[in-house]
């Protein structure tokens, strides 16, 4: 092994680079210093990196690639006490946003493992935070550990579990307990400088200290190291390989020994190194291996020194076995799937079988792509893409297939799949392999259909059944619990005002009680994965809503379970009449129909017999001032203080206690009164006296009563009596303010007929809708719009606007037509309904051009 | 103050989480934990189960009544990233419409205003807000997505009345009805959305809570020209916002309560507030001339009984 056992990637003496790492794919290098970061593309062999000016006055104290498929697009550098994402995608890097909790300098940060949008942080501040990166504004978790901490790593098997390092002691947490570490471990008597899970033992947890020894400990029972390596020196990093056992160590930088080399031992042999790698000229500030392509025998090692050089270390197969790798034995390990390919066996003779196989091979599989096939290397490489899942295959036939022997199935990286389903996979692939090759018949073709109906079915079953079973049932995947992170805790208690007056409420019945609810300082949870933490604790085989409710292990002999049951589930229908000023019975008995004063009168008796004296003032007063109003001819009442104003004040009052029923009713025969007076006026000689009074800012009656169309107020009434213009202008103008007023009353009227529709008074409801000075509802459908026979313009009322002319006539009468009217839609001939319900009633045809109205219009309209 | 006129013991079996009465005030609906929505007759004090509506397959969340002139419906949204609309046809329910085009819990469904037509907003903890128009001449259901409506999840909708802009500005012609949504969500904000052409627009955006917003209500304008909104938040507090023209909010907070707060109803005249939360309590407040908010009733432990 000479010095050709690696090559310079980069050298680069204005980086200043103090962090370093690589990304999922294996082919960027992110290189991050105070004033620029850097990308480096290992496949570029040339000098080429991209750099990104850094505005800041930190050095950069880590950095890492997010380690999963989802998100290799993100990388984290730690920047002081803040921590940035950026985003790297098209070749360029971008800083996405930053984490800010700590209050001191972030020592380190490790995203987890499987979970592609979860990162741990530690920080001189004591703290270990947790983030969501979705989710930016606090972390969604924090550990308090008293110390402060220098390292923190994520387990690399079990998901929950996360080591920390303070000071000379490491302590392992497990997420879902939070209040204390799960082992406290006091492991070194100096400050330990890196931590390390092993990629293949759970359990196992290798420590660098300043003591200059390597400990492993077995977290489960870390009251002694495993077993200790010694060092001539303080221990910078030790990190395990992704091969073997072997563990790569590298000295402390800031002590200057001339020390620039980094060790590669076997752990099982503690005495000396088994490699040395000499080639940099300054400290090794970092180093990382690199995720290696398949078929490659080589492994890479990154390493970055305080040199300003990158250097790409060849581990050789042979290296590899000195480390105690096994190339036989293909694993899978850190999902990344570092495939071992040493061992093939090139028995050129038989290749025979396998090379007709693939020939007879129908490629068309749906959801299905064959990458790669080649009957040299023996492999097939296949790409299956069924909903959420992207499975990307390989298959590598033994040389003695397929007689008796199946080949080896390997779910490659790039595949988007969780664990269970992988097992699944190949547990099925496994199975129906060994049932072919033991009768000596291939496999492939039913495989790879296998495959893809498996992960159909694997799909399915995910979207229905076990997304239910996920919500309560066992504890789910990192990433289920995590989602169940962002929905809402379960409301059990309510309270919903519905129709009138009814209010809808449930809750939860006196005896139950909350979990925890001992240490009462703890509010109700924000989630529900809190759910699944609380009842993790307790051994239920229940695990809803209701189980975090109701205590299980009280059940004092009786059925009071079964009332627990019984009594969960109750709804209160109270009646909240009380609360309102709105009366229901007042709604039946009030009237609107006939003169105005029976209308008060029969109201204010109404108003007497429900108990409500201050309605039978106001109803009093309204019927004075309407009656003095109808005798009042030269219209000076209405400005009178006792006239138009006392009853506006009288509904503003009403409306601002919210007795929507009052405020509605006098808004009603207000405006009765106004129409009453205004077709008194209209009838006696018109004098410009009129145009003074505020009644124009309500239609003229003639329009109103015609029932055909009810035209816009105010403006619209102007422009019709031209002459009396100017007059108005400087009378009215000092009542404006009054417009917004009638506007307000026509919502009162709304809102009351429809309070009076939910009662189903519908006849009510309709006489409040007659006094509507607009209609609420816009016509949908088909619309008869007659136009002018003189202007031809096109009218939506009775009389033509511009030439005051009826332009439609019936065709029967031959009179105008003012009121209901019917037509043909197919002839356009019509008239008044009356008279087409007689003439319909024994013909057949149109009165006037013979169209088959009848049968027309109901064929036009789909009625048939 | 009020006075119990039915209990319905609705025979769920697990907690539920949703209970509304329709339009008439004849039947309640109730959603719950064992994935199951039924439908009861309440009329004249009586509680006869009408129907059991099995078709999802998690938990549902809340329930929501349409107008009656659309024809009996109920939508209800679950865990199943599902909204069903349920429909009775000659007493029989049934399934009208599914949506499942959600990637998390559908939290939250509401129709909106009869004025606007038949359509159905929905928040889900994926982050978007579904907008399901009914269009009659295809007989079809038209969906619209406000994608990203609040990071992280969108816990709560409400629609804004439909008769504001009715009788403002030109008398002459009827202005079209805005459509407009208040939703709260895991961002901590509350977010006003109008309908722009087909687009949805962000109007404007509210910050006054400290940890996820659970429930948002649109109060029924009585003419008043004021907008009200009430929020309820995990940080315990109910906060109110007024607004002249939905562009910019006062907010006003109500009350800091023992424990979180989950939901918030407003009477049919908006002028009475019912708030619930985790402490099992039900509070009513009302704004009194000052307008200064108070309590109004207090509300024993459990139960959900109200005292005076």
């Amino acid at each position: 092994m000479g010095n050709n056992d690696h090559y310079v990637a980069l050298e680069c003496k204005d980086l200043q680079a103090s962090a370093m790492s690589i990304d999922f794919t294996g082919n960027y290098v992110l290189l991050a210093g105070r004033r620029c970061i850097a990308v480096k593309n290992l496949q570029d062999k040339s000098t080429n990196v991209l750099k990104v000016q850094r505005q800041s006055k930190y050095e950069v104290g880590v950095a890492e690639w997010n380690p999963t498929a989802y998100n290799k697009h993100m990388c984290v550098i730690s920047s002081n006490e803040r921590i940035e994402l950026l985003h790297w995608r098209n070749e360029s890097l971008t800083v996405s946003h930053s984490l800010r909790a700590h209050t001191r300098v972030v020592t380190d940060i490790n995203w987890h493992r499987t979970n592609p949008h979860v990162l741990a942080t530690c920080s001189t501040d004591t703290f270990i935070h947790m983030w969501d990166i979705r989710d930016s504004r606090r972390p969604i978790l924090s550990l308090s550990a008293v110390a402060e901490a220098s390292q923190v790593r994520w387990n690399r098997i079990s998901e929950h579990t996360i080591a920390s390092a303070h000071e000379g002691d490491i302590k392992i947490w497990d997420d879902r307990y939070q209040s204390l570490p799960v082992q406290y471990v006091a492991a070194h008597v100096g400050k330990i400088y890196g931590l390390d899970w092993n990629p293949y033992l759970e359990n196992q947890i290798a420590s660098c200290s300043h003591d200059s020894t390597v400990k492993f400990f077995d977290s489960r029972n870390p009251r002694k190291p495993d077993f200790v390596l010694n060092t001539n020196a303080a221990v910078w990093r030790a990190r395990y390989t992704p091969f073997g056992n072997g563990l790569v160590t590298v000295v402390v930088p800031q002590i200057r020994r001339g020390e620039n080399n980094l060790l590669l031992w076997n752990i099982s042999n503690k005495a000396a190194p088994m490699h040395t790698f000499e080639g940099h000229k300054d400290v090794v500030l970092e180093f990382a291996w690199r995720p290696s392509k398949a078929n490659s025998k080589h492994l890479e090692l990154i390493t970055w020194s305080k040199d300003q050089r990158l250097l790409v270390w060849k581990i050789s197969p042979l290296l590899q076995k000195m480390c105690g790798h096994e190339p036989e034995i293909i694993s899978n390990f850190d999902e990344r799937n570092l495939v071992m390919e040493g061992h093939i066996c090139k028995k050129a003779a038989r290749f025979q079988p396998l090379q007709q196989e693939f020939s007879l091979l129908n490629v068309h599989i749906p959801n299905l792509e064959i990458k790669n096939m080649n009957v040299n290397s023996r492999i097939v490489n296949v790409t299956a893409k069924v909903n959420s899942f992207t499975v990307n295959l390989q298959v590598n036939f033994p040389s003695d297939y397929p007689y008796g022997t199946p080949p080896d199935f390997q779910i490659s990286t790039g595949s988007i799949l969780d664990a269970i389903v992988e097992s699944k996979l190949l547990q099925t692939l496994v199975h129906l392999a060994q049932q072919r090759v033991s009768k000596n018949r291939t496999c492939l073709e039913p495989c790879l259909r296998q495959m893809v109906s498996t992960l159909e079915q694997l799909s399915k079953d995910r979207d229905n059944v076990k997304l239910y079973k996920r919500l309560y049932g066992e504890q789910g995947s990192p990433m289920t619990s995590y989602n169940d992170a962002y929905i809402p805790f379960p409301r059990t208690s309510g309270a919903k005002f519905c129709s009138v007056n009814t209010l809808v409420c449930f809750g939860r019945p006196i005896i139950t009680r909350r979990i925890g609810s001992k240490s009462e300082s703890v509010g109700t949870p924000r989630d529900l994965s809190a759910l699944e933490g609380i009842l993790a604790k307790r051994s239920t085989d229940q695990m809803t809503v209701s189980a975090y409710y109701f205590q299980k292990q009280k059940q004092k002999s009786r059925s009071k379970h079964a009332l627990a049951r019984a009594s969960k589930a109750i709804v209160h229908i109270y009646d909240g009449s009380n609360l309102f000023l709105i009366n229901r019975q007042l709604a039946e008995e009030y009237i609107l129909e006939g003169d105005v004063a029976t209308i008060c009168k029969h109201n204010a008796a109404a108003a007497a017999v429900v108990g409500r004296g201050d309605l039978v003032q106001a109803w009093t007063l309204t019927e004075l001032v309407l009656a003095q109003k109808q005798i009042d001819k030269d219209g000076l009442w209405a400005s009178h203080p006792c006239g138009d104003y006392l009853i506006e004040s009288l509904i503003q009052h009403y409306a601002l206690q919210s007795d929507l029923q009052m405020a509605a009713m006098l808004c009603c025969i207000y405006r009765k009164g106004q129409q009453i007076s205004l077709q008194e006026s209209q009838k006696s000689a018109q004098s410009p006296m009129f145009s003074g009074s505020p009644y124009h800012t309500i239609p003229p009656a003639d329009i109103v009563q015609d029932g055909w169309g009810f035209p816009a107020i105010a403006k619209h009434i102007r422009s019709t009596s031209l002459d009396n213009l100017k007059m108005e202008e400087s009378v009215i103008k000092p009542k404006l303010p009054k417009i917004p007023y009638v506007a307000l009353y026509e919502y009162y009227k709304i809102a009351y007929a429809e309070t009076l529709h939910r009662w189903r008074f519908l006849y009510n409801s309709a006489e409040v809708m007659k006094y509507m000075a607009i209609p609420v509802q816009i016509q949908k459908g088909i619309e008869f719009l007659p136009d002018c026979d003189r202007c031809h313009k096109i009218t939506r009322h009775s009389l033509c606007d511009k030439c005051k002319r009826f332009p439609f006539h019936c065709v029967i009468c031959n009179m105008a037509v003012k009121g209901l009217a019917n037509a043909c839609i197919v002839c356009g001939h019509g008239g008044h309904t009356k008279h087409l319900q007689e003439w319909f009633a024994i013909m057949n045809e149109c009165p006037k051009c013979g169209c088959n109205c009848l049968l027309e219009t109901a064929d036009l309209l789909n009625l048939t | 103050m009020v006075s119990i006129i039915n209990s319905v013991d609705t025979g769920h079996e697990d907690m539920i989480h949703d209970a509304e009465v329709d339009y008439y005030g004849l039947r309640l609906a109730t959603c719950s934990s064992d994935n199951s929505v039924k439908v009861y007759d309440i009329k004249n004090g009586a509680s006869t189960l009408l129907d059991d509506l099995k078709g999802h397959f998690g938990p549902v969340w809340q329930i929501a009544w349409s107008h009656p002139k659309f024809g009996n419906l109920l939508a209800s949204c679950s865990y199943d990233r599902k909204v069903i609309i349920w429909k009775e046809t000659n007493r029989k329910w049934g399934k009208y419409y599914e949506y499942s085009n959600h990637d998390s819990s559908v939290n939250s469904v509401q129709f909106a205003p009869a004025e606007l037509g038949l359509i159905l907003a929905c928040g889900s903890s994926d982050g978007s807000i579904s907008i399901l128009a009914y269009t009659a001449e295809t007989n079809s259901w038209d969906s619209k997505k406000i994608q990203g409506a609040h990071a992280i999840g969108c816990n709560s909708i409400s629609w804004a009345p439909a008769t504001t802009p009715l009788f403002s500005g030109n008398e002459n012609e009827q202005q079209p009805l805005v459509k407009r949504l208040v939703s709260g969500g895991c961002d901590n904000l509350v977010k006003i959305w109008r309908e722009d052409g087909d687009m949805w627009i962000e109007e404007t955006k509210l910050e006054v809570h400290s940890d996820w917003v659970r429930d948002v209500a649109w109060a029924p304008s009585v003419g008043l020209h004021r907008h009200t909104i009430a929020s309820c938040s995990q940080d315990r507090r109910v906060v109110i916002w007024t607004s002249e023209n939905c562009i910019n909010w006062n907010s006003t907070i109500l009350h800091l309560f023992e424990d979180v707060v989950w939901s918030v109803s407003w009477s049919l005249n908006g002028n009475i507030l019912a708030v619930s939360g985790g402490d099992n309590k039900i509070t009513l407040w009302s704004q009194n001339t000052e307008d200064s908010w108070h309590c109004i009733s207090d509300v024993s432990k459990g139960q959900g009984h109200i005292n005076n």
